[in-house]
């Protein structure tokens, strides 16, 4: 398990920011271990359901580790009414795995997304913090050739 | 010679970086990386010096850049997208450089500060600007009320949680002039008595909370805060719809659930930390200067009776031109669709239109005539939102449409509101029979039930508005709901 005392040493404080903490502890790590919640909890002077309750409520977090590249498919209305669900099967089934997860070789985890801002290029997927769009299912699986 | 590339992460993801990779290899050339002026479907932009002022190539491929500027380039004022455009709040857009503060100039936070914070908010309360998350609210008045309560501690925050598929204007000011909301923030801390300022920003959007970082940190260097004492801070969302209604977005910046409060007390009154708070959406901030510049009777002057200014409408889904259309409010569906997004693209047939984000009305062919303004869209049944315009071909099912209005309201429902929490999973299921072609009349009632308790049984605009998609798609497409 990750060593998660020096992140919540930096995160206490006498009003401590649970939401900031997870998000903290998910961008060293990739994830947050649903086993370390009673260590951050008591780090941060609440209860273990406070920090339970938090990362269950956003979607961002994540208790499992990802693929080496996240990416973010969206399914905004946008992207809806540019017809992005055959693109999001055609991804599917290239990469052997359903929304929510993760590529065999974990080189991709997939993960729905509602709206990137990206919509006057829908259909529009974020790998990592790259921004992609108009694509079609014939051509999804071109934008991922450089992430390794 | 300079030659102007957006950085915008639209125009990126459209080739702009590339573009600007193939301009390195060119000597003569001076690279500027701009903000994108939002005609997304001309992107990559590439713009040049003229006599006439900016002249573009749209829709430049890398491989064209070698011999792009032997080409005669377009004038931009005479591009047609443009030149009907009313643009104050984004008249920067795709002008200057995101990070250079001697472009932005700070000239209203300047003015501001020699006025009477009172004169602020009769400025405000004159230019009538309603806030434009969504919700309307008049800003001046809000402000008013964080002002006139006694507090040793007031906050004044952004909504920069651009939530609502289909929009991006948002996200346009983040990244492409930082500094026109952070000057809206500092002159709102002025005129109520704010020491401290956060702007949340959603996590789908990592150039601009970069760039806004970036911006704030230069600003604060500068000095340009420091008169105020005013501290701005960014804080980063997790990807919860919710947040964006602005109770929520308070609870999940104290670190807790984003789950909505009940209102009152407004968080004008009690917000941040039980402080009074200004909190205010990214666009209605950035309007703030030039109604301090140009005064609030020029504000006024813009619009229709009700909905004073311009709104930055933004294109999306199947229109020709997609991008960012500001315009006085008034003008109609039908001419912001046709007359500025170049109607259908090819091959493509007009089905609806949906104005406002997951929680706004289907609209059919015969509501096109209406005027965008906040009553006439009340009138017919609607919401102006954040003024994201959806537009559906005749591809479009909807009633898998309305299922995925449902689904998304149950992953995105906080959960505090039992209609809200459970209706729209049963909503989701219901959906999911008439799919299949095995829908009742009796679930149609029980649908219909459903959202009106939703409707009447919920905190907030999410369970309040979601059953409106749903309901105005069976009003204008009922056939497609028949039993098959």
């Amino acid at each position: 398990m990750p060593d998660l005392a020096p992140i919540l040493q930096e995160c206490r404080s006498s009003q401590p920011n649970i939401l900031a903490t997870l998000q903290k502890i998910q961008e060293v790590f990739g994830y947050v271990p649903r086993d370390s919640v009673p260590e951050i909890a008591h780090a941060l002077g609440v209860t273990d359901s406070d920090v339970a309750g938090v990362l269950s409520f956003y979607h961002d977090l994540r208790t499992e580790p990802p693929g080496r590249h996240v990416i973010r498919f969206c399914l905004g209305d946008s992207c809806l009414a540019t017809h992005c669900e055959k693109s999001l099967a055609a991804l599917e089934k290239k990469l052997g795995c359903k929304l929510g997860g993760t590529s065999k070789d974990k080189r991709f985890t997939i993960e729905k997304v509602y709206c990137l801002g990206n919509c006057a290029l829908s259909p529009s997927l974020m790998v990592d913090h790259d921004v992609h769009g108009r694509f079609t299912s014939g051509n999804v699986m071109s934008l991922l050739k450089d992430y390794k | 010679m300079k030659v102007y590339i957006p950085d915008d992460s639209s125009a990126c993801a459209a080739g702009a970086d590339r573009v600007a990779s193939a301009f390195e290899k060119i000597k003569e050339v001076e690279i500027v990386r701009t903000s994108s002026r939002g005609a997304f479907f001309l992107e990559p932009l590439v713009e040049v010096d003229t006599p006439q002022g900016r002249a573009g190539y749209s829709n430049v491929p890398p491989s064209q850049v070698p011999v792009l500027l032997k080409k005669t380039p377009e004038p931009i004022s005479q591009m047609s997208f443009f030149t009907k455009q009313t643009r104050f709040t984004f008249a920067n857009a795709g002008v200057t450089e995101p990070m250079s503060i001697e472009q932005h100039g700070f000239k209203a936070l300047n003015k501001a500060r020699g006025m009477d914070p009172q004169k602020i908010l009769d400025e405000m309360k004159k230019a009538n600007l309603r806030g434009r998350g969504g919700a309307a609210f008049p800003a001046g008045i809000k402000w008013q009320t964080t002002k006139d309560t006694a507090s040793d501690l007031k906050y004044v925050v952004a909504n920069a949680d651009e939530g609502d598929p289909g929009t991006y204007s948002d996200r346009m000011i983040l990244e492409g002039d930082p500094y026109r909301l952070i000057e809206g923030m500092a002159i709102c801390a002025h005129a109520v008595g704010a020491k401290k300022g956060f702007v949340y920003v959603r996590s789908e959007y990592p150039a601009g909370i970069t760039k806004l970082r970036n911006a704030i940190a230069h600003a604060t260097e500068a000095g340009i805060l420091e008169e105020d004492f005013f501290e701005l801070k960014v804080f980063v969302g997790a990807g919860a719809y919710i947040c964006g209604e602005e109770t929520a977005l308070l609870e999940s910046l104290e670190g807790k659930r984003g789950m909505v409060r009940p209102k009152p007390p407004f968080p004008a009154i009690q917000g941040l930390w039980q402080k009074p708070t200004v909190i205010n959406n990214v666009v209605t901030f950035a309007t703030v200067p030039d109604v301090i510049l140009r005064g609030g009777d020029w504000h006024a002057s813009l619009g229709t009776e009700k909905s004073k200014g311009t709104i930055p409408l933004q294109l999306a889904g199947q229109v020709k031109n997609a991008g960012l259309v500001e315009v006085p409010f008034g003008v109609t569906l039908e001419e912001v669709i046709w007359g500025y997004g170049g109607g259908m693209p090819k091959g493509a047939k007009f089905k609806a239109v949906q104005v406002g984000g997951p929680l706004g009305s289907i609209f059919p062919k015969s509501l096109l005539k209406t005027k965008i303004c906040f009553d006439e869209f009340i009138k017919v049944g609607g919401i102006l939102g954040h003024g994201g315009i959806v537009v559906y071909d005749d591809d479009t099912n909807m009633v898998n449409l309305s299922r995925h209005f449902m689904e998304f309201t149950a992953e995105e429902s906080c959960g505090k509101c039992t209609p809200c929490r459970i209706g729209s999973t049963r909503a989701k299921e219901i959906l999911e029979v008439i799919l299949a072609g095995q829908g009742t009349k009796e679930d149609l009632a029980l649908l219909d039930e459903l959202g009106e308790t939703m409707k009447l049984g919920s905190l907030c605009a999410l369970g309040g508005l979601a059953p409106m998609p749903v309901q105005t798609a069976i009003q204008y497409f009922g056939n497609e709901f028949q039993r098959k």
